[in-house]
């Protein structure tokens, strides 16, 4: 056997094919035994040029690239862009239109949030509570597919509004289907405020202050757990939220309990807001006309995905595709925390702090460029062609 | 219930060798599917375990670069036949043991350690960072287990004063069970089986979010194979043990049938109850709750046993 050298870095690579990552990112955790001394993340695996294919393509099929943006929170993306949208045109979507998209936003979130806390336990291996909330989740996907005839991707905006409405039959179910939840919920805030090896897991770690948090540029779950106030839809409401106004969720602690902690009262939150929506829903048009057209101009829509602050910018050069479309996701926002987080924690840990920031991977991939000693950073199409054929050479 | 079986033949078929392996399996099939009843899940057919044996060893074995060679091949033979060594010792089915000696306990408790150090060796052996991670994970794991296991499985032999299996099994039928007159024991025992078997909460060895598959990481095919049969196997010898030692012997295989089966349901019914425990919080369990337990019952059993007879004669005096 040959001896081999041996560096003095002991690295622990995690991705892009790991079993705790379903989704392509690259990890690199330098340890010193079990202790975690550095990180950094690799991502753009699943770079799918969706924003260049937006300026390719006109508004009302853009609504539906943009809806696959991420396979959890679709409804949201095409919401941010619709909104947008309207904004451009000068349109406002009806009462009616504004409060269903809101519905359907909050039973997003509920199905997101179900599923990242089954995601959550099974990284720290207790995969009888992922089993049991994943099984809970069905409820929530069968109220969306009766709703909108969809599972994952609702498509229940269009431009200027919605196309699915809220018959009796459905209010019902909704109704039924919110009980089941909420009683379910009740019982899972109890484990992972309770369950002693579960808290063993959570408790203290992965502490972010909420000067940190607002350092690291973190939003959303992850933000409100170190206790920073801030949610799109309260700040800035959109949608039908200025007309069903939302409780802001925080928790002080800024551990994992705590981030657990806050998803699970915001799923109550939303089992209240989906509630109230279908008793109160206002009369009227589900939607209005929007020019094929779209007048010049630039605008930022932001919406509150389930992972936190979603943000859209928009240029319209009067035709009928936009001149650009520039999407950020809350998780590459959160990447910063993790990374920082996760010096001095055990590599068990890892896993769970990655968890957390309920990471979603292929709607935050961007080209990336590693700068490798060069200089220059404009390279013409011979240039690139060159390089690439070297680089699989 | 007494058996004379040719030697050979308790080596190879009965009741070691083939007919355990066979039954190893059916064990594996009932914790897993146990465990899935329990998270509310199908779980696997009953022939899922023999399907993914001989899917193993049907496929390709790779062996890494940078291993060397030999013991990477022989190690999972050696925790097998380690394994099934050991069941000669104890009463399977419940018919006595094929071989005995006095103090065989020591041997039959040092074969089963065995896997542990044969996995360790397997995951050090090759320069995957999981399996060395792994290998670290369940060396660390086996040296905060083993010695309260170790006494656990002591105290009914000290209680008996005799370090043979087939001597403590017939006696224990005879007394209370011991899982009442020591219950300290009894749990070190089970938890510490757990542990010896990477079964969670105690599975931060081979914990897959962090680690993939621990110290196995690089095996595939017969190898991967033979150490989750033998793995199977040890499942099987330690509730054996347990049974024999802390509820009332195993006198008949209807007998060995139930209580291995109810220690089996309890021990699915704990793997599904927790959370995966960090490699330093079971270390930290075992010396400062398992460790402190297990003395305290040995302690009342030294002072009953040399105190007790002192205390009759005064009293009979």
């Amino acid at each position: 056997m040959e001896t081999k050298h041996v560096p003095e870095k002991f690295i622990v690579s995690i991705g892009p094919q790991h079993p705790a990552l379903k989704e392509p990112g690259h990890f690199e955790f330098t340890v010193d035994g079990e202790v975690v001394t550095d990180a950094t993340a690799r991502l753009g695996f699943v770079h799918r040029g969706m924003e260049k294919g937006c300026e390719e393509r006109n508004y009302t099929q853009d609504l539906y690239l943009m809806e696959r943006v991420c396979g959890i929170c679709s409804h949201v993306h095409a919401l941010a862009f619709a909104l947008g949208v309207e904004k451009l045109a000068g349109v406002q979507a009806p009462p009616r239109a504004q409060a269903i998209r809101s519905l359907v936003a909050e039973l997003e979130r509920i199905h997101s949030h179900l599923l990242w806390l089954g995601v959550a336990a099974h990284e720290g291996g207790f995969d009888t509570l992922f089993m049991f909330s994943w099984r809970d989740r069905e409820t929530v996907m069968d109220l969306l597919e009766l709703i909108s005839g969809n599972r994952v991707n609702y498509s229940a905006n269009v431009l200027g509004g919605v196309k699915i409405d809220i018959n009796d039959s459905q209010r019902d179910a909704l109704h039924k289907g919110m009980d089941f939840l909420e009683e379910r919920t009740h019982h899972y805030m109890k484990v992972v405020t309770e369950d002693e090896t579960f808290l063993g897991r959570t408790r203290n770690i992965g502490l972010m202050t909420k000067d940190q948090a607002s350092l690291l540029g973190a939003v959303g779950p992850t933000a409100r757990a170190s206790g920073v106030k801030h949610d799109v839809r309260v700040d800035s409401p959109y949608a039908g939220y200025p007309q069903f106004p939302v409780k802001l969720i925080t928790e002080p602690a800024g551990d994992l309990e705590a981030r657990f902690v806050v998803r699970i009262n915001e799923l109550f939150e939303s089992y209240r807001m989906v509630r109230e929506i279908i008793d109160h829903l206002p009369e009227g048009e589900l939607s209005v006309k929007v020019p094929r057209r779209i007048p010049e101009g630039e605008t930022i829509s932001r919406v509150e995905a389930p992972r936190g602050e979603l943000l859209y910018f928009m240029k319209s050069n009067g035709t009928d595709q936009p001149d650009r479309v520039k999407v950020r996701t809350p998780s590459l926002c959160n990447w910063a925390s993790v990374l920082t987080l996760a010096v001095g924690h055990k590599l068990a840990d890892m896993p769970m702090i990655l968890a957390g920031i309920d990471p979603c991977f292929s709607c935050n991939d961007r080209m990336v460029t590693v700068n490798r000693g060069g200089n220059s950073q404009d390279w013409s199409w011979e240039d690139l062609r060159k390089y690439g054929i070297a680089y699989y050479k | 219930m007494n058996l004379t079986i040719n030697p050979i033949l308790a080596l190879l078929i009965f009741p070691g060798g083939l007919c355990l392996l066979a039954y190893s399996l059916v064990y594996e099939f009932v914790d897993r599917k146990l465990i899935a009843r329990f998270q509310n899940r199908v779980g696997p057919r009953w022939f899922q375990p023999l399907a993914d044996f001989i899917k193993l060893l049907a496929k390709e074995e790779i062996i890494p670069t940078g291993v060397n060679p030999a013991l990477f091949v022989v190690l999972p033979i050696i925790a097998l036949a380690a394994a099934l060594t050991a069941a000669l010792y104890v009463p399977m089915f419940g018919l006595q043991p094929a071989y005995s000696f006095s103090g065989d306990l020591v041997v039959t408790l040092y074969l089963l350690s065995l896997m542990t150090l044969c996995i360790g060796l397997a995951g050090a052996n090759t320069q995957d960072r999981f399996s060395l991670v792994g290998a670290t994970r369940a060396l660390t794991q086996l040296f905060s287990y083993e010695a309260p296991f170790l006494l656990a499985m002591l105290g009914p032999a000290i209680a008996l004063g005799t370090w043979n299996i087939n001597t403590i099994n017939t006696a224990a039928a005879h007394n209370w069970w011991y899982l009442i007159t020591q219950p300290f024991g009894f749990l070190v025992a089970l938890i510490g089986l757990m542990g010896k078997l990477e079964l969670p909460p105690f599975d931060a060895p081979e914990a897959e979010t962090e680690i993939v598959a621990g110290a196995l990481t690089e095996y595939s095919g017969r190898g991967l194979g033979i150490f989750h049969i033998g793995r199977n196997v040890e499942l099987v010898i330690g509730l054996t043990m347990i049974a024999s030692f802390y509820m009332g012997g195993l006198s008949s295989p209807l007998d060995f049938l139930w209580k291995t089966l109810v220690l089996l349901l309890v021990t699915a019914l704990l793997q599904s109850l927790f959370a995966r425990l960090r490699i330093d919080q079971t270390v930290g369990m075992w010396w400062r709750i398992g460790t402190i337990l297990v003395l305290v019952q040995l302690l009342v059993i030294i002072l009953g046993r040399y105190l007790g007879p002192v205390l009759q004669s005064l009293i009979g005096g």
